[in-house]
């Protein structure tokens, strides 16, 4: 009756790849300062700004990554007089005793009832959250519920969270970067240009360089930006598919109903809208994609390269014991 | 002198292996025993919702009196016994009636209506549940720990240390859990 894998060891191996990643984050912003230093030949100047904006980003994300998240989903803090949220609270409690987590989660709340979803953050078991839609109360029943928050707190078990918490921190702050950069960039070519045909002849030239230098600095920032974010992405989202097939098994572990979680996922696919508080940066952390980004959905090798999640048809057919191209069939008005 | 300092070596490994083997049976033991204390917490949060949910719902279900007072009885038993082995048998035959009177309530509309009623089904369902999930993981832990202490050579050890590690008994799916509630309907 027991899984074969070890969640102890699961565990460990996360925390490992997580040193690592900030490692490489640390290296892609000194990267990014040395070669903007060196086009513009001010060595060192950029490689230690970038490197302190990155040693501040890490520290941060580190001990409020957590809170960054909830803040960008306008999540809330559950409520104990709506007896929807207090069902969620006894479900989660249930199992956490079924993981043998020493303290339950915290719950918190997206008030968005057209869309079903839930996520799981935090940096370790003791401080972790579950967050689910006001959505995913109303429509799923307790056995459905049940399958979801198996998924959400198996995340946490394996500290998934702490890895993909940093992720989207780290990646939200690239590409935070990036797009005041690129908007600097806009509105500097905007309304440089028009100060310099107003201008007169006389003193044009000197500014004409440094306008010249700011537009070209700017353009540099935003393209690495766009580089960097890229590349990030790309080892965000081959980590980050394998998880929620395991996910999915441990949840059934846990409430020993792999139906619950089935039904979950089918009115997801079906009744769920996209999540307009969620971005790139935080997609990855919930059960499916609140972008509803049509890639998720495709199982070709150049799909299963871009995205974030893993083909939902494919894991209601494993969950189901049936093959991937019934359940397509059936759910082919949707996906 | 060469042989004396391998029978030392071999001394030295073997009793690192049985301190390592030893503290790694008392770390499984103590989650274990760690797991029997979350389900007893949940046993007592069952016997003291059941009087409360007792008296809300005899107005309503005067037809299942038979049910109710079984589970006061089986309440009673449960709460007044002593020893592992009393305790599991008396609180299995609890649940089992516990169940059925939960699934006989999903017969009953103007119960599921009533909040205070529904509110303290769900707190029951909640407590039910929580302590199946406990014992699924005290007997997950339980099934871990049995085999280590049986498999050679840990079995020599545990024999070496008597009584200090023992077989901890499973929770089983009792005969009343097994039992489908019978329900009429057209009273």
């Amino acid at each position: 009756m027991s899984f074969t894998v070890d969640f102890y060891e699961e565990s460990r191996k996360n925390v490992r790849k997580t040193i690592v990643l900030v490692m490489v984050f640390l290296a892609m912003m000194i990267a990014f300062g040395l070669i903007i230093d060196l086009i513009f030949g001010i060595l060192p100047v950029f490689t230690f700004v970038f490197l302190a904006i990155a040693l501040v980003q890490t520290l941060i994300s580190l001990s409020s990554g957590k809170d960054i998240v909830l803040k960008s989903v306008k999540a809330r803090e559950a409520r104990t007089d709506d007896p929807e949220e207090r069902q969620l609270r006894n479900i989660v409690d249930e199992l956490s005793l079924a993981a043998g987590m020493a303290k339950p989660p915290e719950i918190y709340v997206i008030d968005d009832d057209s869309v079903i979803n839930a996520f799981a953050t935090g940096r370790k078991q003791e401080n972790s959250v579950v967050c689910v839609t006001t959505g995913l109360l109303k429509s799923l029943d307790r056995e459905e519920t049940s399958g979801v928050i198996g998924h959400e707190l198996s995340h946490i078990v394996n500290r998934d969270i702490l890895l993909m918490t940093l992720i989207s921190a780290l990646l939200g702050a690239v590409v935070i970067v990036q797009s005041l950069a690129f908007r600097a960039l806009i509105a500097h070519l905007r309304f440089g240009a028009i100060s310099a045909t107003s201008r007169t002849k006389r003193s044009s030239k000197k500014n004409d360089n440094s306008a010249l230098a700011i537009i070209a600095f700017l353009a540099a920032v935003a393209g690495l930006g766009a580089l960097f974010s890229f590349i990030g992405r790309l080892s965000l989202l081959a980590v980050s598919r394998t998880r929620e097939y395991f996910a999915d098994a441990r949840a059934v572990e846990l409430t020993r109903n792999p139906l619950g979680l089935s039904r979950a996922l089918r009115k997801i696919v079906t009744n769920s809208a996209k999540l307009q508080t969620a971005n790139v940066a935080t997609a990855h952390l919930f059960i499916s994609d609140p972008l509803k980004r049509r890639i998720n959905n495709k199982s070709s090798f150049f799909a299963s390269l871009w995205s974030t999640h893993p083909p939902i048809a494919m894991r209601i057919s494993i969950l189901e014991n049936r093959s991937l191209k019934e359940i397509e069939d059936e759910l082919s008005d949707y996906i | 002198m060469v042989i004396l300092f391998i029978v030392i070596g071999i001394i030295v490994v073997l009793a690192l292996w049985l301190i390592g083997v030893y503290n790694n049976l008392v770390t499984l033991k103590k989650r274990v025993e760690n797991a029997w204390s979350q389900i007893d917490v949940q046993l007592k949060r069952r016997h003291d919702l059941i009087p409360n949910l007792v008296n809300s719902v005899k107005g309503y279900m005067k037809f299942e009196q038979e049910t109710l007072d079984k589970v006061i009885q089986a309440r009673a038993k449960a709460v007044s016994a002593q020893g592992v082995g009393d305790r599991i048998k008396a609180e299995q035959e609890l649940g089992g009636v516990l169940g059925r009177l939960l699934a006989i309530a999903e017969n009953y509309p103007d119960l599921k209506a009533n909040a205070n009623v529904s509110q303290l089904m769900e707190e029951l369902t909640a407590t039910e549940n929580k302590i199946s999930y406990a014992r699924q993981f005290f007997n997950d832990s339980a099934t871990k720990f049995n085999t280590k202490i049986e498999i050679f050579p840990n079995n020599l050890i545990v024999g070496f240390f008597g009584g200090k590690f023992e077989q901890f008994p499973l929770f089983e799916v009792t005969e009343a859990e097994r039992e489908t509630p019978n329900v009429d309907i057209n009273f």
